[in-house]
């Protein structure tokens, strides 16, 4: 009897845990659908079309590999950016993500998978973040259970926070890098937990990726050792932690070297010394417990103040030596900016004028991550209400990342993973703690009914929950859909008789530039639009989005802010053949080139060249920046706001409004008719949201 | 004999056999045939000059005469895409470029097979239609936004012929009344817009006389520089077809700005700028695309009409003179009205060499390439004119792991007539149709077995720890 009924508990049990690994699977699977699924919707409601500026830049670089292979992507000198410099593209990118979306690409050719590059970079994003769902039920498992892991699978799957950065078409280092990121750390738990240096070399490998992916690889590179450097503090430092530190450290680095944009970094700039200082201390650490197994206390304590105030001493003047001499390299302006949001305004207007270094406002904490803002702290709480080793990193990553993303927006992207890991252990054990399920036994079936839970209260948490979830899902797919879906090379607005009208001005004038103009044209625009331009038009730029110099961007804001003769100087000195700007006035499209302007100004004032150019020149009397008759003389003459608006003054755009409404700034505009000297008008689209110039010929001598 | 001798008769021998082949191969212009009448007409309208006429010729001779010699002068503006002939109830002759005796090489011939022989003193008429492109170059040769596309026609006024000719007569149709200048060779007049020449009588052969028009043309001078056209065949029912477009306005260039402002407010549609053009498909088309490098092009329409459908495509942005621009079309259609199986077994595919691209369209390079279903055989291709046959190439798609033959062709300088058939016969065992799902399907089964396999049975060296307990 005692057998039979042992038996029959044994193959329940067996059963339940087949039905557990059968949801597990099917959770996880539609999460990964799901995560996927959710990032289309700019591919069904437009085209699989690569989005915004980066991505294009991307882009172009991953056809460059598909076509011509590694070694000539490697050692590739593009001519068509940042004339006359050029750029040497295979030493200043991440190569990651165009290696991953190649391997993708020649793996499909080897199955004979016929499928086109373009497609492999519009979804790889999508498919990145599938992964990312999965290795965030594997990260959250680890370090609390399984329920924890399927909840934050399920978070990451659709948080808004992470989908911004990673819908169909979104080609960028972020798309894997979150990925490659969250691997590193299942990696880094997995060494930590077990000490092997399997796991520690694992890790280093995952490591290895994530550099070789985005730059954000720093900010891994100084959680782990803080994660050291926390247990150290708190006691916790044992063998397990040093062979994991010492294999991902030394491995890592040596791995991290090979990118060539990388270099000498890890061992040079002081971003990455926290890593190399804790290293050592990791050496000390051991050494002093060796030593102290093998002394008498007393002579260990000599000894040891003795180490002290001379291995500190050397340090210190080692670092002030190299620290002058320019061995380690100064703090860089992003850097700085991370840790005082208001250095980089101050100091770099170029890093400034990007609106996604912008401090974040408190609404984009609670549009980003919704639910998760509540459920962050219950998380934080549980990993310290039952403290382990992995749970003090889960800990010090969501903290330190909610500082970096209160500081930039765009490391939201950083914080959400964690805000879903932590959430997720939060809610799951709330919903653990009122829904225990009843072990259910074939006999309990059979005689007595199932067992009804705690009651109302639990009843009523549960109702709740249903409720807060669906609201974050309803949220989540509201915000991707209206919010993170638009290409931005496209754009589309409702019509009076809500019909919809699509503006694909961007496009047409980057086909007429590839098909009507010379080969070897070069064009001048503000930087935003340089990655698009060598993309999509194929033609020299200036500037592109990759501002590494800033006199050259500057040099184009000045040419930009200045009159036109003083412009046509600086144009014959960069060799222009046509400029392009971004006019908004006739449909309202408010990022274009004149709400850009104050930025050209400053940009082109902040250097030695551009010295004649003060940012009050353009503001009127009172202190306003505009565009009609009050508006400040030097900007009404200026080539930018010649260039936007030449023959506008006649347009009628908005009924009841005189002519030369322009409907972003809302105001008639101050100078009207004019024409051009050192220009002519080459191309303007449909909806004049591009408009290309011709920078003129030299005229003929006169008759003499 | 010496050697010497000998050596030179041989040389001899050569050069007379030589001659005599030139000679065979060269038509003799038989002078007893005379052109009793000759009415001609030379449509303008168009950026193409098709010029079209009715031939009464007359056998004034003593021996039947079987051929007849159409004839292009030596300064012919332009290049002649296409030339028909037919006899007076339609059915169409067969027209072979020769050269001709006493005629220089830079003039053209086509000797037209009469249908039946011409007795003596007997008549016959003869209809031809030539359709020449690149023969009406813009003056002035580039223009501003605002000024109106002139161009000018040069031909002769009389009809060329190595025959004598009796009586002729041309009409020239141009799109406007607005003709800056003819050519005036008496009798001459011009009513709304035709411009009338002759009746001119006895004409001796090979007659000159140049003729100048210059006049407005506002049709779009639009031309295909490269047409590639993929036809892929899946016996599954459909036909996909794609084609890669490089077109460009070959009209008068735009000088000066382009003013966005006046283009629109000008609103007359004749206008020498190109807006867009309609295409037309095949009535059983669908899964129509159109896009271009950088994506898809949001401005096109379909209109289903009763027995075609017709796409309107707007280019992404106007084309002015000189200005280009590319993009791909695509669409499917069923194969059933193209697809025959032979009683033999054997499958003919009939399909269009080249496809209606816009009206009045001029081609420079035609290359269409034809993907044959995996596994075909014993392959003939027949083409309704002389086209460049390219080697076969081989081309993988979806799950491919055999290739499928491609068949390439190519030609060049095409118009609206060269709009036929290709007709290819090929032998293809109905299995193949089952190649690649079963290929997958095994795949897939290897798949499951392995994972079966790894998850059923247990490759750990040490012993589980529960079947130590039992």
């Amino acid at each position: 009897m005692l057998g039979l009924n042992k038996k029959g508990v044994q193959v329940s049990f067996q059963g339940i845990k087949k039905q557990e690994t059968l949801l597990t699977i099917s959770i996880l699977a539609l999460a990964a659908v799901l995560s996927f699924a959710t990032r289309l919707f700019s591919v069904l409601r437009f085209e699989s079309v690569i989005h915004e500026f980066d991505p294009y830049f991307n882009y172009r670089t991953t056809k460059y590999l598909a076509e011509n292979g590694f070694y000539a992507f490697h050692n590739w000198f593009d001519d068509r950016a940042w004339y006359p410099l050029g750029r040497i593209i295979g030493g200043t990118i991440y190569p990651g993500l165009m290696l991953t979306s190649v391997f993708l690409f020649r793996l499909g050719q080897l199955l004979h998978i016929d499928i086109d590059i373009r497609n492999v970079c519009v979804f790889l994003a999508p498919l990145f973040s599938s992964f990312t769902t999965l290795i965030t039920y594997l990260l959250t498992k680890e370090i609390f259970d399984k329920g924890a892991g399927l909840t934050a699978a399920a978070f990451v799957a659709i948080v808004p926070g992470y989908i911004s950065r990673s819908v169909a078409g979104s080609y960028d280092n972020e798309g894997i890098a979150i990925f490659c990121m969250l691997l590193t750390y299942y990696a880094w738990i997995k060494a930590v937990k077990t000490g092997t240096v399997r796991w520690g070399a694992l890790s280093a490998l995952a490591y290895f990726y994530m550099v070789s992916s985005w730059g954000g690889y720093v900010f891994l590179i100084n959680l782990i050792p803080l994660h050291v450097l926390t247990l150290m503090i708190t006691g916790r430092f044992s063998h397990r932690i040093y062979i994991a530190y010492s294999t991902l450290y030394c491995l890592g680095t040596i791995l991290s070297m090979q990118i060539s944009f990388v270099g000498f970094q890890p061992v040079q700039s002081s971003e990455h010394m926290l890593a190399l200082g804790v290293f050592g201390l990791c050496q000390i650490c051991a050494f002093v417990d060796y030593v102290r197994s093998k002394m008498s206390s007393a002579d260990f304590q000599a000894l040891l103040s003795f180490a002290l105030s001379t291995v500190g001493a050397i340090i210190g003047v080692g670092l002030i030596i190299l620290a002058l001499s320019g061995k380690i390299a100064p703090w860089t302006g992003r850097f700085y900016a991370l840790l005082d949001p208001s250095y980089a305004k101050n100091h770099i207007p170029i890093i400034a004028s990007v609106s996604e270094h912008q401090p974040t406002a408190w609404s984009s904490f609670f549009f980003d991550l919704h639910l998760l803002a509540m459920l962050l702290p219950a998380g934080l709480y549980l990993c310290f209400k039952d403290p382990s080793d992995a749970k003090f990193f889960l800990a010090l990553y969501g903290a330190t990342a909610v500082y970096f993303a209160g500081v930039m927006v765009r490391l939201m992207l950083v914080l959400a993973p964690a805000a879903c890991a932590l959430s997720g252990a939060g809610l799951s054990r709330l919903l653990s703690k009122f829904l225990t399920p009843a072990v259910q036994t074939q006999r309990q079936k059979k005689s007595a009914p199932p067992a009804p839970t705690r009651g109302p209260v639990a009843l009523s948490f549960a109702v709740l929950s249903i409720a807060l979830l669906s609201a974050y899902t309803f949220h989540c797919t509201w915000v991707t859909s209206e919010a993170y879906s638009s290409p931005s090379i496209v754009l589309s607005a409702r019509a009076h008789d809500g019909s919809r009208i699509i503006f694909d001005d961007f496009r047409e004038a980057y086909g007429w530039l590839r098909s009507n103009t010379p080969p070897d044209a070069r064009i001048m625009s503000w930087w935003d639009y340089g990655y698009q331009i060598t993309a999509m038009a194929n033609r020299t730029v200036l500037v592109d989005n990759n501002t590494w110099n800033n006199t050259h961007i500057s040099r184009v804001g000045q040419a930009m802010a200045s009159g036109e003769e003083k412009a046509l100087e600086i144009m014959r000195e960069l060799d222009v053949d046509y400029v392009l700007v971004i006019f908004g006035g006739l449909t309202g499209y408010s990022s274009d080139d004149i709400n850009k302007f104050l930025w050209m100004v400053r940009i082109g004032g902040s250097t030695e060249k551009g010295k004649h150019i003060h940012e009050s020149d353009y503001y009127s009397p009172s202190g306003e920046f505009r565009v009609d008759k009050e508006g400040a003389p030097a900007l009404l003459n200026c080539l930018m706001y010649k260039m936007c608006y030449y023959r506008f003054g006649k347009v009628h755009t908005e009924g009841g409004r005189p002519q030369g409404w322009d409907r972003v700034r809302g105001a008639e505009i101050g100078n009207k008719d004019f024409e051009l000297d050192v220009l002519e008008e080459a191309y303007t689209t449909e909806h004049w949201l591009v408009r290309i110039y011709k920078v003129k010929d030299l005229p003929n001598r006169g008759s003499l | 004999m010496s050697e010497n001798k000998k050596i030179e008769i041989m040389w001899k021998i050569l050069i007379f056999c030589l001659f005599f082949t030139v000679i065979n191969s060269a038509e003799v212009v038989n002078k007893n045939v005379i052109n009793r009448k000759v009415v001609r007409s030379i449509d303008l309208n168009s950026q193409l000059v098709k010029i079209s006429g009715t031939i009464t010729l007359e056998n004034a001779g003593k021996e039947a005469v079987g051929n007849y010699l159409i004839g292009f002068e030596r300064d012919l503006q332009g290049s002649i895409a296409y030339i028909t002939v037919q006899d007076s109830l339609k059915t169409p002759l067969k027209a072979g470029r020769v050269a001709v005796v006493g005629a220089g090489t830079t003039e053209v011939f086509y000797n037209v097979q009469l249908k039946s022989n011409v007795e003596p003193g007997k008549t016959a008429t003869i209809l031809y239609e030539v359709v020449l492109t690149k023969a009406l170059p813009p003056y002035p040769s580039s223009i501003t936004q605002k000024e109106k596309q002139l161009v000018r026609y040069f031909g002769n006024h009389y009809f060329y012929s190595p025959y004598y000719t009796e009586y002729q007569k041309t009409d020239v149709l141009v799109s406007s009344r607005a003709v800056e200048t003819y050519s005036k060779l008496k009798p001459v007049s011009q009513t709304d817009s035709t411009i009338s020449y002759g009746p001119y009588e006895k004409v001796p052969a090979y007659s000159i006389d140049h003729m100048t028009i210059h006049y407005e043309n506002n049709a779009p001078f639009l031309t295909v520089t490269r047409l590639e056209r993929t036809i892929e065949v899946s016996h599954w029912g459909n036909i996909a077809i794609e084609e890669a477009i490089e077109i460009k306005h070959t009209g008068a260039k735009l000088k000066g700005p382009f003013s966005r402002y006046d283009y629109q407010r000008d609103t007359s549609s004749n206008h020498h700028s190109i807006k867009s053009y309609k295409t037309v498909l095949p009535a059983l088309a669908h899964s129509i695309y159109y896009r271009d490098m950088n994506g898809n092009i949001s401005t096109s329409s379909v209109k289903p009409k009763k027995d075609y459908i017709e796409l309107e495509l707007r280019p992404r942005f106007p084309l002015f003179g000189g200005w280009q621009s590319s993009y791909i079309l695509g669409y499917s259609v069923p194969s059933y009205p193209y697809l025959f199986r032979k009683s033999n077994g054997e499958f003919v595919l009939n399909v269009r060499l080249l496809d209606h691209v816009f009206d009045d369209m001029a081609v420079e390079e035609l290359e269409t390439n034809i993907v044959l279903p995996v596994g075909v055989s014993n392959i003939k291709v027949k083409t309704p004119y002389e086209v460049k046959r390219l080697p076969d190439g081989v081309a993988y798609k979806y799950l491919d792991n055999i290739g499928r033959t491609v068949i390439r062709a190519s030609k060049s300088n095409l118009v609206e007539q060269h709009i036929q058939d290709i007709e290819i016969t090929y032998g293809w065992p109905s299995h193949m149709l089952l190649h690649e799902p079963v290929l997958v399907s095994i795949a897939l089964f290897l798949t499951f077995i392995i994972v079966i396999i790894y998850v059923r049975l247990d490759f750990s060296i040490r012993k589980p720890e529960h079947a130590k307990k039992d």
